[in-house]
């Protein structure tokens, strides 16, 4: 953090020192004593440095920044191998440095906006770019060169000069500005290649940078073009113009990477305004509304882990990561664990920068509505097992009604017509009292028939499978004290049609009721006033519950209740 | 009397059967499934088949599709129809579909040969048989006050009968009354309940059946 913050002032000290020196000996720097000049030496140098600063702050480990300033240093070193220098050591430090601003402002340029080069093209093309810069181009020579042999008295010393040899720095700068001329035409090749095979959404945020620093390499290309035959950069017309040239680009390029920073900060903001108006009371599946909002995509879903290799949305709705149709799921990751999955458009997130927006600045909202879908999973498990119990309640019902009336009631009419046989095998002349006892047990079995009937029917009334709500509801009133208003005719799911069902038949078992059922906005809506408060009022709201449905029970005057259900049936 | 017997339990079928041949009754065919229960029809065209209400392959109501059909292809066989079910709806669904020379009657009444041998005998005579339980179950059914509380325990008695399928003649035997008498319960039973008089019997229960049981007296407008 205070390394940070002397950058600053010693960014500034440093393109002040390097104004001087090329004020100092015009002739020999590019910057000249113009005003130009000045203006595109400090503005370029400074425009990196501000921009990388700045950068660094926001994106603590993310290398760009460090990079920015590298290179706008580097650019204001190109000014020290000039002969005005005082220092031996700036001097030494400009023979070394003096191309290092091509590399390291491409580095930046390719490493933008994650800080890492992705390809390994990239790594190998930036290390070959720094080997031919600042070896090649700057260290080798630098070890043969002595400035006097070159007449050039009033320059310092070469602290790195270990033998006088001309023609040997001769070749070696013609070697390295051939090289050179290569990576940089490798370096704008590569940086090509990689905006050519991003996605629409990372092509728009790193095209301006690549954009203006490959303007710039171009620019350094035709630079050392001009100086391949001399071996070294010249101070001429043109090339103070191509210079000129790469200042502005620089300048550029510095531009677009703040212009960067600063969209970046108005996605988190709107993100951090999104979170705040969620506030506390964010509605389930408000954060989903919001993101999606804000990132432009409308289908964008948020998957929570709500268990071993389970996810549900923010209401607590399973999602299956599996079934994506070409959607990608980004995790949102907090101390190692995904908290969360955003579900998006394939090329919406490529932008890496916003994946950490969006989890910075929804943290909080995230995590909180994480907990509530799993809350809200965990009540789904619970309603559907409810729903699971009951529905197997009433198949187990259904079955032992067909068991009885096929089964137990059939042997029973069996039997009678058995005795029956039996009676009138007796005939006449036997003995009257056993034709008694026969007629006896004949409608003693005829009563246990109808029992049976009875209890059958109790147990679960097969016109109500057969015919639905309005036949078994018109056949309960055969029964009992049922006043029908209204019911609909059509058919729903068994489970729906035993509920609604029940909800009538339970209070007609304690007292008259008026009955008058309708299908409203999906749900089946059935009004029932009773004259007396039915026993199972409970059973009827679990069941009635388990279904996703409300039970409003109202006490009317005189005992009597009034019992509203609305039973979702699709 | 020429019958059919269909049920899918063999011990009812048989003993049916037996309980039949006893009574005087020629059963000349057996079934245990609907179609064959068809098929016995056509090859023997009984006078009568007897059918049970549930049959293989759902066990719910294949008897009164076989009933209809039975009815359309050989108008001269009539179909009796027992059932385990109290509900109205199964018999006027029964009547609706196949509107004469039918009766519905619940299972237990197999064993009482008379109640049977009569059902019959009405059925092959063209009229149409309503399980007396079922009828005393929609009269005495809980309902508000209105036009059934007007009529008298003699009008009462002949509506009875009326919805158990029953012609003014065999309301006449039944209650030994003269037919003018009995034409006379009817018109008023028709005018006191607001129902349309009509000339021909099965219908004449249908209406009946649906002021007891339907629509008619229950919902409110």
């Amino acid at each position: 953090m205070l390394f940070r913050l002397a950058l600053w002032p010693a960014g500034l000290a440093l393109g002040a020192f390097s104004l001087a020196i090329a004020r100092d000996e015009p002739a020999s720097s590019f910057a000249g004593s113009s005003l130009g000049g000045a203006v595109a030496l400090l503005g370029a140098g400074w425009a990196l440095l501000a921009c990388g600063l700045v950068f660094w702050g926001r994106r603590r480990g993310n290398a760009v920044g460090p990079l920015l300033v590298a290179a706008g240093c580097a650019w204001f070193l190109a000014e020290w191998d000039n002969p005005g220098v005082d220092s031996a050591a700036a001097f030494t430090i400009g023979l070394v440095l003096f191309a290092a601003c091509p590399p390291v402002a491409a580095w930046a340029m390719l490493a933008y906006p994650g800080g890492r080069l992705g390809l390994r093209e990239e790594r190998a093309a930036v290390a070959i770019a720094l080997a031919g810069a600042v070896l090649v181009l700057g260290l080798l020579p630098a070890l043969f060169y002595d400035p006097a042999t070159f007449g050039c008295v009033q320059c310092p010393d070469n602290l790195l000069l270990v033998s006088d040899d001309p023609g040997l720095v001769d070749d070696l700068n013609r070697v390295g500005f051939h090289l050179g001329l290569a990576w940089s035409l490798l370096l704008i090749a590569v940086a090509a290649w990689r905006v050519a095979r991003s996605s629409r959404t990372r092509r728009r945020v790193v095209a301006p940078v690549v954009i203006a620093g490959c303007a710039y390499l171009g620019l350094v290309v035709a630079t050392f073009t001009t100086s391949l035959e001399r071996g070294f950069v010249g101070s001429g017309e043109l090339e103070r113009r191509l210079w000129l040239g790469q200042g502005a680009a620089l300048a550029v390029l510095a531009a677009t990477v703040a212009w960067g920073l600063l969209r970046a900060r108005r996605t988190r903001s709107s993100l951090a305004r999104l979170v705040v108006e969620l506030g506390e009371s964010a509605p389930p599946g408000g954060l989903r509304d919001g993101l999606a909002e804000a990132l432009g995509d409308a289908e964008l879903e948020l998957a929570y882990p709500v268990g071993e290799d389970r996810f549900a949305d923010g209401r607590g709705r399973p999602i299956d990561l599996a079934l994506l149709d070409g959607r990608a799921a980004t995790p949102l990751v907090r101390e190692g664990r995904p908290v969360a999955f955003i579900l998006h458009r394939a090329d919406l997130l490529d932008n890496p920068e916003l994946i950490e927006e969006v989890a910075s600045a929804a943290r909080l909202a995230l995590e909180n509505e994480r907990l509530q879908a799993e809350a809200r999973a965990q009540l789904e498990d619970l309603r559907s097992s409810r729903a699971r119990i009951i529905e197997a309640g009433d198949a187990e019902r259904r079955r032992l009604e067909r068991d009885l009336h096929d089964g137990a009631q059939q042997r029973l009419v069996g039997l009678s017509l058995g005795l029956r046989l039996l009676r009138s095998r007796l005939g006449a002349d036997e003995d009257g009292r056993l034709a008694a006892r026969l007629d006896d047990a004949e409608a003693e079995l005829g009563r246990a028939i109808a029992e049976l009937r009875q209890l059958a029917h109790g147990i679960h009334p097969a016109v109500l499978s057969d015919e639905g709500l309005a036949a078994a509801v018109e056949a309960l009133a055969e029964e009992a004290p049922v006043r029908i208003v209204d019911l609909p005719q059509e058919r729903f799911s068994p489970a729906v049609e035993t509920a609604a069902y029940l909800v009538v038949a339970e209070p007609a078992k304690t007292g008259a009721v008026r009955v008058s059922a309708q299908r409203l906005d999906g749900a089946l809506v059935v009004d029932v006033e009773a004259e007396a408060e039915p026993d199972g009022l409970l059973d009827l709201k679990d069941r009635v519950g388990a279904l996703d449905g409300r039970l409003e029970v109202e006490r009317a005057t005189a005992g009597g209740v009034r019992i509203r259900a609305e039973i979702p049936c699709g | 009397m020429r019958l059919v017997v269909a049920d899918d339990s063999m011990l009812l079928r048989e003993g049916l059967a037996r309980l039949l041949a006893d009574a005087g009754f020629d059963v000349v065919g057996k079934a245990e499934d609907a179609p064959g229960l068809l098929r016995r029809v056509e090859l023997t065209r009984p006078d009568v088949a007897i059918v049970d209400i549930k049959m293989p392959p759902t066990h719910t109501d294949e008897g009164i599709a076989a009933a209809q059909e039975i009815r359309r292809a050989h108008p001269k066989v009539g179909v009796l129809v027992l059932s385990q079910y109290l509900e109205s709806r199964y018999a006027m669904r029964l009547l609706q579909e196949a509107p004469d020379k039918v009766g519905y009657l619940l299972k237990d009444r197999v064993s009482d040969i008379a109640v049977l041998a009569d059902a019959l005998k009405r059925i092959d005579e063209g009229e149409c048989v309503i399980d007396p339980t079922i009828v005393s179950r929609l009269i005495k059914r809980p309902r508000e006050e209105g036009p059934l509380d007007e009529l008298t325990e003699r009008e009462r008695e002949v509506l009875g009968l009326m919805a158990e399928g029953r012609s003014n003649r065999a309301v006449c035997q039944a209650l030994f009354l003269s037919p003018k008498t009995v034409e006379a319960n009817v018109r008023q039973i028709f005018r006191k309940l607001g129902l349309q008089q009509s000339p021909d019997d099965h219908r004449r229960v249908l209406a009946v059946l649906a002021y007891l049981g339907g629509t008619g007296g229950r919902r409110e407008g």
